[in-house]
């Protein structure tokens, strides 16, 4: 299944169910022209989405809908509760269709008679003489449109008749084919004649005028009079698909061993429409002799019951006469192999006792009629055409609920899901702890090791539940990504440039709270680029590169991250330019200046207040940097890393893990209490002697592997005074995190194991609290602090 | 030209076109006593076809295309 075909299948139910509540609606509320307007537009849309598949069916019906829906919503029809009905049954058939397409049916030639009946009965509602309503006109200007013509088998030669007839009993399944195409056939482009001669198995054919030959003079070559009549030993289905696009235009009756016997000839159905009738409501089987016979001891069997039904109720015996009935009825159905009917069959019976009446019985078998071929000797046979009338497409709308592959959830339930899954794992890691105190509190060793084995099964089981709602959170950046062919042209145009846009990878996937945070440092990636990256026009033509400047934004996924890279080929970073500004904005000082290098100085356009900007724009350079973009993706956990050819153009590299749900922390003990630092942060975990630790001016430093490592301690970022409590050997416990890509060693009192953590964000008050990047629940209950070094460091 | 006239004689070659229908009824109402050379044809188009049917002519040779042959015997034997 194409996506584009997927799509339709989602957007079609969305618009089956909000069309069948506005009908529903709409019953409630006749004249609210809203309403109207509102259900009007969605079967056009849906109509005109059918149209783009190959689904002429559902188009037929849709297209009915709609021209009958138009009359009403124009006010020349009143909306009542029989056309309601209609539009409902023909919201059902849609949604029959969709239902087999999603099933993995290829076509729908089968509903083909379904969806001309359908539309037919839709159109007939439409009283209104409208010359406007071309629908309704196509539908009646074909000659089949409304009278199908009979089968005139008189036509054919006996000696062939009889031929047929054997083979009809020899098995075979024929059909006579009577099309008719529409008067204006030629000017759609049609060719009837090319069209019946393709039909398969072709045995006899015929072809003739529907009216007299009219003299030449008077002939319009360009409107078609045509009559084709032709019989196939062709299956019904292959029949039914070669003119899936004409069938209302086609009577395709099926030639049963009745209508070929010349004795049987004046009982044959000599109207075709009859024929179809009798005939494909599904009893084929009397095309064989034994089905045949069957069928007519069953008639036989029925009309009796209908008489037994019909005497007098006044008798004492009545419910031995019901009961005996009942029993043949049930009989018969069940040798026809329609046992669906027996329940309905044995509710009636049950009334019929209870009111000692044979009303019940009487009705079920006038209801049973309408849909099986019992219908033809039943005293009081229904007097519905096929074209018209409240026909029943025969699908209730609980018969089937719609198998639906896309479910559209609120985004609150799934985090609320999210977050009992996060307290599941929280809980479950309680379990370790339990096993521990059973064995050293309670001293029970065989307990522990259960609750232990125990632990393992819910472990397994939560991390797979955190796994799959991970999945339902997954989003594709294609939601952010697909704002910016509309951005860059806007801002193109407006500062004069001309930029092509490429987008890929649109289809990687991340959890939604990382692609929306995503969505605003992009959006200043993207102004940036478009502002001080691409050059205008005449610059690019003077460095003789192509007028147009090129950005991509290409997104792809690496072992566990999402990798976002955006890259102009405008006129890249200078570093002197940077340094020289960075300067001059006090960023940097003088021997800074002198010592940093290329790459050093362009990183400094992350730094808080710069902007390279000469003049300020409307676009970039509010005074808002690539700091913001920058605290934005690490926030998230994210990484940036800019790297710049002068003249050749700017790379950013977003790096952002896949979803920020479970965080693998590092518990660590200072001034005894804990905290947990997040362990992509963390380089190494070393001890050092104090005798090691050097102080420079007023900091301490370490040689750690030949490298000056500079250290704080965690109380002293934390505002406490007291030292760090170093081990028996003196040696001090100490961090290595990164920060902005240099090494920082954090003392601490000491290291405690590696959790997974669900973190949630500081709420409130505490929410404005730097240095914490939020809390969570550890398994014995206790509340774990999660620390955020950058701003920690920083934030001194 | 899937139609050529020759005399009285209208040859047809190929698949005859929805766009000859005009021209063959011309000359159709100009030559009431034509025969139809069908010998090549492979196929015709339906207002083609309307057209040979409602001038009711004969038919000096049949399609060697027997499909097609069995198609335009029923339709024009009977005039």
């Amino acid at each position: 299944m194409t996506p584009i075909l997927q799509q339709f299948m989602t957007e079609s139910r969305d618009f089956l169910q909000s069309i069948g509540e506005n009908l529903l609606k709409l019953e409630k509320a006749p004249q609210d022209a809203d309403l109207m307007s509102d259900l009007f537009r969605s079967v056009h849309t849906l109509k005109g989405n059918s149209g783009l598949f190959d689904f002429p069916e559902m188009s037929r019906v849709l297209h009915a809908a709609e021209d009958l829906m138009s009359v009403v919503r124009d006010g020349q029809l009143s909306f009542d509760r029989r056309l309601a009905d209609r539009l409902l049954e023909a919201m059902d058939f849609v949604s029959l269709l969709l239902d087999e397409l999603q099933g993995g049916a290829s076509s729908s030639a089968e509903h083909a008679q379904a969806s001309v009946r359908l539309a037919a009965s839709l159109r007939e509602l439409i009283v209104v003489p409208d010359a406007t309503q071309q629908g309704s006109a196509e539908a009646a200007s074909g000659h089949g449109g409304t009278a199908k013509p009979g089968v005139p088998l008189d036509r054919v030669p006996d000696a062939l008749r009889a031929s047929w007839g054997e083979a009809a009993r020899a098995g075979a399944a024929l059909h006579w084919i009577v099309y008719t195409p529409a008067s204006d056939c030629f000017f759609k482009g049609e060719d009837p004649f090319h069209q019946v001669r393709q039909t398969p198995g072709i045995v006899w054919q015929s072809a003739s005028a529907v009216e007299s030959w009219p003299p030449l003079a008077e002939l319009d070559p360009y409107h078609c009079v045509l009559r084709f009549d032709l019989v196939t030993a062709a299956p019904r289905t292959a029949l039914d698909e070669h003119y899936r696009y004409v069938p209302e235009q086609v009577a395709i009756v099926p030639l049963t061993l009745e209508a070929l016997n010349p004795e049987h000839r004046a009982a044959a159905p000599a109207d075709g429409v009859a024929a179809v009738r009798a005939t494909t409501v599904g009893s084929a089987s009397q095309a064989t002799p034994a089905g045949g016979v069957a069928a007519s001891c069953v008639d036989a069997i029925l009309a009796a019951q209908i008489v037994a039904l019909g005497l007098p109720d006044a008798v004492a015996w009545l419910p031995g006469r019901l009961k005996a009935i009942a029993a043949t009825l049930a009989a018969c159905h069940r040798s026809r192999g329609q046992e669906d009917v027996l329940p309905a069959l044995d509710a009636a019976l049950a009334l019929a006792l209870a009111s000692s009446s044979s009303q019940p019985l009487k009705e079920w078998l006038a209801a049973e009629g309408n849909s099986s071929p019992i219908a033809s000797i039943s005293p009081a046979p229904e007097a519905a055409s096929t074209t018209g009338g409240d026909v029943p497409f025969g699908r209730r709308s609980d018969d089937a609920l719609p198998a639906t592959a896309v479910l559209k959830v609120d985004q609150e339930k799934v985090d609320r899901l999210m977050n009992l899954i996060g307290e599941m794992v929280v809980a479950k890691n309680g379990l370790p702890f339990l096993a521990a105190r059973a064995e050293t509190v309670y001293d029970v060793r065989e307990l522990s090791r259960e609750i232990k084995t125990q632990y393992a099964v819910i472990n397994r089981i939560a991390e797979e539940m955190q796994d799959a709602i991970m999945q339902v959170r997954m989003m594709p950046v294609s939601s952010v990504f697909q704002r910016f062919p509309r951005l860059v042209r806007d801002i193109s145009r407006k500062l004069g440039k001309e930029v092509l846009l490429t987008l890929e990878g649109e289809e990687t996937e991340a959890d939604k709270n990382i692609i929306e945070a995503l969505a605003e440092p992009l959006i200043h990636i993207v102004r940036n680029s478009l502002d001080h990256g691409i050059e205008t026009p005449e610059a690019r033509r003077a460095a003789g590169k192509a007028v147009e400047g090129r950005l991509v934004i290409r997104a792809s996924q690496d072992s566990g991250r999402v990798l976002i890279d955006i890259s102009d080929d405008g006129k890249g970073i200078d570093p002197a330019v940077i340094k020289r500004k960075a300067y001059e904005k006090g960023i940097i000082d003088e021997a800074a200046l002198e010592r940093i290098g290329d790459q050093e100085a362009i990183n400094l356009v992350f730094a808080a207040g710069f902007s390279t900007a000469d003049t300020v724009s409307d676009l970039s350079g509010r005074g808002v940097g690539m700091d913001v973009v920058r605290n934005a993706v690490e926030r998230v956990n994210g990484s940036v890393a800019l790297t710049s050819d002068v003249g050749k153009g700017t790379r950013l590299r977003l790096s952002l893990p896949l979803s920020m749900a479970v965080t693998n922390v590092m518990v660590i003990e200072s001034n005894k209490q804990i905290f947990g630092v997040p362990m992509d942060m963390v380089l190494e975990t070393v001890r050092i002697p104090r005798s090691a630790i050097r102080s420079i001016k007023n900091r301490q430093t370490i040689v750690l592997r030949n490298r000056v490592l500079p250290l704080r301690s965690l109380n002293e970022l934390l505002a406490d005074d007291l030292p760090q409590v170093s081990n028996e050997l003196d040696e001090m416990a100490t961090l290595v995190v990164q920060i902005h890509g240099e090494s920082l060693g954090i003392v601490v009192d000491d290291f405690r194991e590696v959790v997974d953590i669900i973190l949630k964000p500081l709420g409130g008050i505490l929410n404005a609290l730097p240095g914490y990047s939020g809390s969570a629940l550890l398994g014995d209950g206790s509340v774990l602090m999660v620390l955020n070094p950058k701003e920690l460091v920083t934030w001194q | 030209m899937a139609v050529t006239y020759a005399g009285n004689e209208a040859h047809f070659g190929g698949i005859v076109g929805v766009e000859d229908a005009e021209a063959l009824l011309a000359w159709l109402y100009e030559h009431p006593q034509a025969t139809l050379d069908l010998a090549d044809c492979t196929h015709i188009h339906a207002a083609d076809l309307q057209v040979l049917m409602a001038a009711a002519l004969t038919v000096a040779e049949w399609p060697h295309d027997a499909a097609l042959a069995v198609w335009l015997k029923s339709a024009l034997s009977r005039g």
